[in-house]
């Protein structure tokens, strides 16, 4: 394979995981699940490609922009919605994606259907790796932080981690806040690699392919979910010779791993977990301990009813 | 309002498939509108390649569709039942299984649009003022009938008993005595053959492509509007939805249409999380 | 399954299937990208399977320059990134010489600057947005310069939209027209912005203007309004599946205008679904249907693929011919070379006389072919150009 092709896969799979990353924290570790991101997305693109290409500002501010505009339509989302249970919260963001989309199709400003063009080519390796770095590092951070520990409470057991005195819907929003915010940083990072954005790119499906992503890779795993973008990304393209059988394959690839491996590729460990050897059992253990009590946590719930 | 009607007909024979396994499963089944591509194209190979009578196609495509959702639910669904996965695990299960029932069509069948041979002559059924076309009356009908049955066989049947019953609580049905798998079964079954109906009369009505699935993303709303898990709120939900988007289009802009759909789902689900004909919030945790 | 054994496996399969098979000769190597799967996987496949036959027949005659030609064709699912990345699969790795396609405009315009990168040229065949050829600054909202490597043989959007506008005025004598419109599809706004402007410039007016969306197929109560408005054309910029749908529909509602399209209309399908409700519809084409060689391209097609002939394949036809001339032009596979070569080139293709400019890289005076539909098949009515 040429370097030039794989730079370019590479590329997609930084701004990917940008977005997944966040979708990681908002699934994976907040337990929340997620049909909209395409849509905060989509106001991060806009955003920053508004920002350079009518604006005329420089890429990195634009990119900013484009996070934070997206973190305050999330926190406007939140306090609406946060309310909701489970399947409930879901549909509401699946609502909001979609209606993101007619609006941007509508809005004659950003160009409706026919898009924004003539957006600088900024988006190159060095800076999906350096947003992609940066965005690892940070979300690690949180996770370990005391912050974090209490978004993962909510997951496990929300009734309980509200009786422990966590703000759950306070630490929800949180959650879904940072996860705009990536997502809107990924979704910058796109419009300024395509250097053009039509409402027809932020599709449900797209927010679907990123959760997809997200269970693939495993909940609650910042490294699985690394992995995850490379493999998914680079299945598609190695699939390429195969022409319309290969999102054939591709499906068939997503029930497989589900039905085989429900946990995902990593199962709610991280990669330090694996290597730290003499505590590996330990660790290993305790993350199907983790996995144990979420599925007991939906039986139980099952038994409740 | 008829064409709200008809459309919302459509919606409702879809929106019951979502709203019976929601009920017992707990998941939105997204690979539903697989399963309605699937019966519009066993409708439109029975009638033209080979040949069948009309009501002959339209009880093989609902068969043939029966028989997928089911096919879908022991080969994808039992295994992650079996081992008590969460549901998310269940969505993105059924994403895949759409993936693949799309693309598999696109690569085998081809992606041409299909047009059903005509059946109904398109010579406007007139009732005094109103004009009826006779797609439209056989739309609601095939709607109204198929799902009183349904109504009927949930209510007053052994099967129906053990349905109603399990979706308020699997295990404790099973205590009871309820065989579950067959109870499941049984649900993807019925869903199945309505959205292999609705499939076949879509088809009629419009035309046949792979992507056709794409509609019950409509019909999921009208369910959520209604309330998941309830089947007359699934059948009201739909009906307001196909009368909600012909009345916006025509009287408000047409270029809003579905921001405005979505708009009310999102309100409603704000201020009646659980739909218009929900149970209650607790249960849903 | 363990799941490490399973990652292992994984990456095997990865590594067989992305290995490249070497060739023996030394070929012409051309590409075409395109949606093979997706919404708009019916038009692609028509392009590519189109392509395939022409390098079949080529290669059977001897080939370009005395080399035999070989054809890669990747899937793009009508999505950009895909077809960024396909771009850089085909010239990075598999060195193409030149890329036709793909089939819609938003992948052209995304592959512009990685084929800018590499010198390599790229003739869209259906591509018909101003900003695949040209370089569009969103500040000041004006055009600039010319992509030095988008090329293609269609006519865009505004002329087309103005062709129609032309017509409906001078030639149908319409004064009232209504236009119904994909609100979520590019090309779809784009013809509606330029017919809109146009029959207004010319003074007619505008009576409704209503939206759907792509998917949509139920249409009953825009066209409520558009009967109220009681428009003499009625203008549907839009592909042929929602075409057919609306016309059946706008017909058992009673509308009686003249149905009025663009080059998104034809196809076989339309009299499939709607031939009784298009009798008498007119549509901007993009090729004179009482060509001979016309017949003769859609049976030979038609008999090997056993797929209809639409539109999309006529124009990866031309865009084949147009990229062969260039190459023997340029008497070389030298990318740049090709590039240069086909601005300088004068093709007769199917579609008309093909001769791309230097300013813009369209095709220079290339008039619509206003066609009717009448009984079984098409009408010629006449060629349809701005000047006039």
């Amino acid at each position: 394979m040429s370097w030039y092709y794989i730079e370019g896969i590479l590329i997609q799979c930084g701004y990917v995981l940008m977005v997944v990353l966040g979708l990681s924290l908002l699934t994976g570790f907040a337990g929340l699940f997620s049909f909209g991101h395409a849509g905060f997305m989509a106001i991060g693109a806009y955003m920053a490609a508004i920002g350079t290409a009518k604006w005329g500002l420089p890429f990195f501010p634009a990119l900013l922009m484009g996070g934070a505009a997206a973190g305050v339509v999330g926190a406007g989302l939140g306090s609406m919605t946060l309310n909701l249970k489970g399947d409930y919260f879901c549909i509401a963001t699946l609502g909001f994606g979609e209606a993101v989309r007619l609006i941007l199709e509508n809005w004659e400003y950003v160009g409706g259907a026919r898009g924004v063009s003539g957006i600088p080519w900024e988006t190159n390796l060095n800076s999906v790796l350096i947003a992609c770095v940066v965005g690892t590092l940070a979300l690690m951070a949180l996770i370990r932080s005391r912050h974090g520990r209490n978004i993962i409470a909510i997951r496990e057991d929300e009734l309980a981690a509200q009786m422990s005195g966590i703000n759950t819907f306070r630490y929800k929003m949180i959650a879904l806040i940072i996860s705009a915010v990536y997502a809107g940083i990924g979704g910058g990072l796109l419009a300024h690699y395509m250097t053009y954005i039509q409402p027809k790119m932020f599709q449900m499906v797209k927010s679907t392919e990123y959760t997809i992503i997200v269970i693939f890779g495993g909940m609650g795993s910042v490294t699985g979910s690394i992995i995850g973008t490379l493999i998914l990304t680079f299945l598609p393209e190695m699939l390429r010779s195969l022409d319309n059988w290969r999102l054939v394959i591709y499906g068939l690839a997503v029930i497989f791993i589900m039905v085989i491996r429900p946990r995902g590729l990593m199962g709610g460990m991280e990669l330090s977990d694996i290597f730290r050897l003499p505590a590996r059992r330990r660790a290993a253990r305790m993350a199907a301990e983790r996995i144990k009590s979420m599925e007991d946590a939906g039986a139980g719930k099952e038994a409740q009813r | 309002m008829i064409n709200g009607l008809s459309l919302g007909s459509v919606y409702a024979l879809m929106a019951v498939g979502y709203s019976l396994v929601y009920s017992i499963m707990n998941f939105s089944n997204f690979a539903h509108g697989g399963v309605i591509m699937v019966g519009a194209y066993i409708g439109y190979f029975a009638m033209t390649a080979a040949n069948l009578p009309f009501w002959l196609a339209f009880v093989l495509c609902g068969v043939g569709a029966g028989l997928l959702a089911v096919l879908l639910e022991l080969l994808v669904y039992t295994p992650l039942r079996n081992r008590n996965a969460p549901f998310l695990y269940y969505i993105i299960s059924a994403m895949g299984a759409s993936i693949f029932l799309e693309n598999f069509v696109i690569a085998t069948i081809g992606p041409t649009y299909r047009t059903y041979p005509q059946v109904f002559s398109t010579e406007p059924f007139r009732l005094g003022a109103l004009s009826l076309s006779r797609i439209d009356l056989m739309i609601i009908a095939v709607a109204a009938v198929g799902l009183v049955a349904l109504v009927i066989i949930i209510d007053k049947t052994k099967i129906g008993l053990g349905i109603r019953a399990s979706s308020f609580s699997i295990k404790a049905s099973q205590l009871m005595g309820v065989n579950v798998n067959v109870t499941i079964f049984i649900v993807f079954l019925l869903g199945g053959i309505l959205a292999g109906f609705a499939g076949m009369l879509f088809g009629m009505k419009y035309t046949v492509y792979p992507t056709i699935g794409a509609i019950t993303t409509k019909s999921f709303v009208a369910a959520v509007f209604g309330g998941l898990g309830s089947l007359p709120g699934a059948i009201i939900g739909s009906v307001l939805l196909g009368v909600i988007e012909v009345l916006v289009s025509g009287y408000l802009s047409s270029n809003f249409r579905d921001l405005i759909a979505f708009v009310i789902l999102i309100g409603i689900l704000i201020v009646k999380p659980t739909g218009l004909m929900g149970k209650t919030s607790e249960d849903k945790a | 399954m363990n799941w490490r054994r399973l990652l292992g496996l994984l990456c095997a399969v990865m590594l067989l299937l992305s290995a490249v098979p070497v060739m023996a000769e030394d070929p012409i190597r051309i590409g075409w990208i395109g949606s093979l799967t997706g919404d708009s996987a019916v038009f692609g496949v028509n392009e590519s399977s189109m392509i395939k036959m022409l390098v079949e027949e080529t290669n059977a005659a001897g080939g370009i320059l005395g080399r035999q030609v070989e054809l890669f064709t990747y899937d793009t699912k009508g999505d950009a990134n895909e077809a960024i990345n396909a771009t850089r699969r085909i010239i990075a790795q598999d060195k193409v010489c030149a890329i036709l396609g793909p089939n819609a405009s938003g992948q052209c315009i995304a592959i512009a600057s990685v084929l800018e990168q590499m010198k390599v040229a790229d003739i869209s065949t259906v591509a018909t947005n101003p900003k695949v050829t040209l370089n569009y600054d969103e500040a000041t909202g004006e055009f600039t310069t010319v992509k030095p490597y988008n090329f293609r043989i269609c006519f865009t959007d505004p002329y087309q939209g103005a062709i129609a506008a032309g017509f409906a005025f001078d030639e149908l004598k319409a004064t009232k027209a209504a236009i119904f419109y994909d609100v979520s599809d590019d090309y779809s706004s784009g013809l509606t912005q330029f017919f809109e402007q146009v029959f207004a410039d010319k003074g007619g007016e505008i009576v409704a203007k209503e939206a759907f969306k792509s998917e949509d197929v139920e249409f009953k109560a825009q066209l409520t309004n558009i009967l109220a408005a009681n428009p003499d054309v009625l203008f549907l910029p839009c592909y042929y599946k929602q075409a057919a749908l609306i016309a059946k529909q706008a017909r058992e509602l009673g509308i009686t205008a003249v149905l009025l399209g663009g080059d998104g209309w034809p196809s076989d399908q339309l009299f499939v679904m709607a031939k009784e409700a298009l009798q008498g519809a007119y549509f901007v084409n993009h090729l004179d249907v009482n060509d001979p060689a016309f017949a003769e391209l859609k049976t030979k097609f038609e008999t090997k693929y056993n797929i209809p002939l639409d539109l999309n394949g006529f124009m990866a036809h031309d865009a084949y011919l147009t990229l062969v001339a260039a190459i023997e032009k340029a008497g070389t596979d030298d990318s740049q070379a090709i590039a240069d070569a086909l601005t300088e080139i004068t093709v007769q293709g199917l579609t008309g006389t093909i001769k791309l400019s230097k300013d813009d890289h369209n095709p220079i005076g290339k008039e619509g072919s206003i066609t009717k539909i009448a009984g079984d098949g098409y009408e010629f009515v006449m060629k349809y150009g701005l000047g006039q």
